[in-house]
């Protein structure tokens, strides 16, 4: 694994517990500038505690978090955000009933000011908008639409172009694509490749290994809170990926058992 | 997406501008539901045919001094709505806040009363003003942080404060005075200039000014001329190049309705008016013209006429409520004064059942015209020209059935001008392309002509209340009388809109009223936003009772306990959503007035006003549905 100098961001031997349960142990990964390492795992493997540790909202209980080789530690969402780590949480960070640029610099509006008087500069705040929006390619027609009346696609790419705008350098995405379709994960799958081609680092996160692979870098597969290691593209297949993240065994079980239930339910 | 595809609909050369056409899934969005999607329209719609009904069957409104005393009746519950509104958008109630207001106002007085041993401290006013500001921004700030650390409903902790102001006011006023009233606040040092600041009152009848008619129809006729330019230019698709013959067209037209106005008010008598207004007529409508020449493309296939089932059904509709509406105005004797049932006088049900039948016709017509325009565009202007026609006749209908002056003259006027209006459409309709896709410049220009347009209006209306003439003397008319509380109402709306549409402050009340957690991801600070909007509530207040105190010099210690409802009524009206996120400040002030208006009006058309509550709680329903439908309307896409 990997102990080098450069990593932007660093994950060391990992363990969060909630009193006795132990919901991560020795989780060990790193993520570069323009790569994408992929968090893999069932439900209850141990995602979110990750995710939460990373954003601020819990401290981790053994183990170390490094970015570019210092150590850190986040007190609060509002530190992890200063050291440049934006989450971009599944049910979204958007106020549904505001316009779209107002959503993009919600907490960091551009003012004119004239003495004490200050006021959004809107003109400069819809043009940033929609010229950001492009860059990563969504076209939004009108950014005095409410956030409501966008897809959850177009939401998800709303967030991201808003975290890379305000300099973050990790982007941590929380199962994306899980509420939606396919062609919108699609979607936000090619928002993830254009904030990595834009020198993003990205932690994704998801339960799907087909939404994983074609994106990721790196992958870290989870179950039960264990680490079930860290892997470089070059060294797993997708499908070595996904019985890693199934369990392996449990799952060629599964296979077998509705192979036979299939079979026996086509000879009565 | 697709940022590259122009809609084969489009003529080719299509201008440069229409390249961004964005989603294919987007719906484009017709001319109506780009202009209602301010939260605030359904109430303006509301208070304006309010006002048209209070107008026909009441004497007083309408005139100068009827508007000005319903804007001083306004103005109290007018503020108080507007800081609700901004609370409520922000997620939050307060029901402390009309016990708040006779707070703010006993605090004042009892500080400047001297009442020897017990309490009554004797202060100046220069000292007790600005301390009783203090004691409302500790209870805004009470509220708010109370609110925000224990993470109970605002609903609840507010209570518990009205309960405390409540009881404080009476045992303070009992302990301090013995009274369950303080007054004379005359009393104290520097009155003289703190009532010019909260309690002066002018007339305005010595400011005279001959030309002001003239003014204010050129204003209000060339107001209403840019938005219906605005309305053709966010309507109709426009030209690859522009045809300048249009431009000198257009200014022709205006020529000719600017000299026609002045034609109109340089004569007297019949003949004179009726070339008048005819000149101004043709005038508007060459104008017209001439600018849908200069910028749109021409229509080349127009279809032909034809009426299927539906709309020959809407027709029938259409005919019987006319035909019931022009029955009941020839039934009831136009002299008849003498009172009916409740609540009606014979002249009010007169006035109801014509102009309310007369607008259900019309609104049937309408609804045909938009149905026709899936027909053909021939059968649309058909049917718009029928409507145009109907709104004709009942113009000249009322002009000779009506006893009243403002149905003779004003009424019948301003129905010409929407006649007038609606023919303008359907021709133009029949001539011109309309757009079906998004034109973004053409609507910001249209946007920024219907601004330009409603101040001209507004202008105008302002300068006719403010000015007077010679004739409105000598006819003995009541003089119009202005407050100093109608002028901080204005200002309080006009800054309070500011702040909510161009500050970060606004941004981030809309942000923690629609989704807390969210905002606080991102960075604003949600309690701080929210404690403020509690202090700028009790503010607010503060300000009522200084109003209240030093319009009446004795405040009642249950003075204002109640009226919170009455706030939460007014916003809600103008358009606030009761769960927060959506909402506007204007929208509390327009609907602080349409409540006022309902109590200047009803007694003033000699109704019982003990039914005023009824009255209240029916617009409140009425408003509730109707801003529901407009604004999933106004969405279109959820």
């Amino acid at each position: 694994m990997s102990d080098a100098q450069g990593h932007l961001l660093e994950l060391d031997n990992m363990s969060k517990y909630y009193g006795n349960i132990i919901a991560l142990r020795d989780v060990t990964t790193y993520v570069n500038a323009g790569e994408v390492t992929c968090v893999l795992g069932d439900n209850g493997a141990g995602k979110s505690t990750l995710i939460k540790i990373l954003a601020g909202v819990h401290k981790q209980t053994e183990g170390h978090i490094r970015m570019n080789g210092q150590e850190v530690s986040f007190d609060s969402p509002r530190e992890a955000l200063a050291a440049g780590i934006a989450t971009v949480y599944q049910d979204l960070a958007m106020v549904p009933l505001m316009a779209v640029w107002r959503n993009f610099f919600l907490g960091a509006e551009p003012v004119k000011r004239l003495g004490p008087i200050k006021w959004i500069d809107r003109d400069k705040a819809k043009h940033i908008a929609k010229e950001e929006l492009a860059k990563m390619g969504i076209d939004i027609r009108d950014t005095e639409q409410t956030v409501g009346t966008l897809s959850g696609g177009e939401r998800q790419s709303v967030a991201i172009a808003r975290a890379g705008y305000f300099g973050a350098k990790v982007l941590i995405l929380d199962e994306p694509t899980s509420a939606l379709g396919v062609k919108q994960s699609g979607v936000v799958l090619r928002r993830i490749v254009e904030a990595r081609n834009q020198g993003l680092a990205v932690i994704f996160i998801t339960h799907n290994p087909s939404h994983a692979y074609p994106v990721g870098n790196r992958f870290l597969i989870l179950n039960r809170g264990q680490s079930m290691g860290s892997f470089a593209k070059e060294d797993i297949s997708l499908d070595e990926l996904t019985q890693l993240m199934a369990g392996g065994a449990e799952l060629e079980q599964l296979q077998h058992e509705l192979e036979s239930a299939i079979a026996a339910g086509g000879d009565t | 997406m697709s940022d590259t595809a122009v809609p084969e609909a489009q003529p080719a050369g299509a201008p440069a501008e229409h390249d961004d056409e964005g989603d294919e899934r987007l719906a484009y969005r017709g001319l109506f539901q780009r202009l209602f999607i301010r939260p605030e329209i359904g109430a303006m719609i509301g208070a304006l045919a309010i006002w048209v009904f209070f107008w026909a069957v009441a004497i007083p409104f309408g005139t100068a001094g009827g508007t000005a005393s319903t804007l001083d009746l306004a103005s109290t519950l007018g503020i108080m709505a507007v800081a609700v509104s901004m609370l409520m958008i922000g997620g939050e109630f307060d029901l402390s806040a009309g016990a708040n207001t006779g707070a703010m106002g006993i605090v004042v007085i009892l500080l400047v009363k001297e009442t020897g041993d017990l309490g009554g401290a004797g202060l100046s006013l220069w000292i007790a003003i600005p301390i009783s500001f203090l004691v409302a921004m500790g209870i805004g700030y009470f509220n708010g942080s109370m609110v925000e650390r224990t993470a109970l409903p605002s609903f609840i902790v507010t209570l518990g404060t009205f309960f405390v102001l409540k009881g404080a006011k009476l045992g303070f006023s009992k302990l301090i005075v013995d009274q369950i009233q303080v007054g004379r606040i005359d009393e104290g040092h520097g009155y003289d200039f703190w009532r010019k600041i909260f309690a002066s009152e002018w007339e305005r009848n010595g400011h005279q000014f001959e030309g002001r008619d003239l003014v204010y129809t050129l204003l209000v006729i060339g107001g209403i001329a840019l938005i219906a330019l605005a309305a053709y230019e966010m309507h109709f698709l426009r030209r690859a190049e522009r045809k300048p013959v249009g431009a000198i067209v257009l200014a022709v037209g205006t020529a000719v309705a600017v000299g026609g106005v002045i034609i109109l008010h340089t004569t007297d008598g019949v003949s004179g008016n009726w070339v008048g207004s005819l000149v101004v007529g043709v005038g508007i409508l060459v104008g017209l013209y001439g600018w849908s020449e200069w910028r749109f493309e021409p229509l080349h296939e127009r279809g032909t006429v034809h009426f299927p089932p539906d709309i020959m059904r809407l027709f029938g509709y259409a005919a019987l409520a006319l035909v019931l509406s022009v029955f009941f105005a020839i039934v009831f004797d136009s002299s008849d004064d003498s009172d009916l049932f409740f609540p009606f006088t014979e002249q009010g049900l007169r006035a109801v059942l014509y102009v309310g039948l007369a607008a259900v016709g019309v609104t049937m017509l309408m609804i045909a015209a938009s149905r026709a325009r899936k027909v053909s565009p021939m059968t649309k202007s058909a049917v718009s020209i029928i409507t145009a026609l109907v709104v004709l006749g009942l113009a000249f209908f009322g002009r000779s059935e009506s006893e009243s002056v403002k149905f003779r003259g004003e009424a019948f006027s301003v129905m010409l001008a929407v006649a007038l209006l609606i023919f303008a459409w359907a021709l133009f309709g029949a001539l011109f392309t309309e757009r079906t896709s998004v034109d973004r410049a053409a609507d910001r220009v249209g946007g920024r002509m219907v601004a330009i347009g409603l101040i001209a209006i507004v202008v105008g209306i302002i300068v006719k209340l403010l000015y007077t003439t010679d004739a409105e003397i000598a006819a003995g008319l009541a003089p119009a009388k202005f407050s100093m509380r109608s002028v901080w109402f204005v200002a309080f709306t006009a800054v309070a809109t500011w702040v909510l549409g161009w500050t970060r402050f606004g941004s981030w009340t809309f942000a923690v009223g629609g989704n807390k957690e969210a905002s606080r991801q991102v960075g604003v600070p949600a309690a701080r936003t929210k404690t403020q909007l509690f202090m700028l509530v009790s503010g607010a207040a503060w300000l009522v009772g200084m109003l209240l105190a030093f319009r009446l010099n004795t405040i009642q210690s249950g003075t204002g306990d109640g009226q919170e409802f009455e706030y939460i009524i007014a916003a809600v009206v103008g358009g606030t959503l009761l769960t927060g996120g959506y909402g506007s400040a204007l929208g509390g002030a327009i609907g602080a007035l349409i409540m006022a208006m309902s109590q200047q009006g009803i007694p003033s058309a000699r109704w019982n006003s003990d039914w005023r509550f009824v009255f209240l709680g029916a617009i409140l329903l009425l408003a509730v549905i109707a801003n529901r439908f407009i604004r999933t309307k106004a969405e279109g896409m959820r």
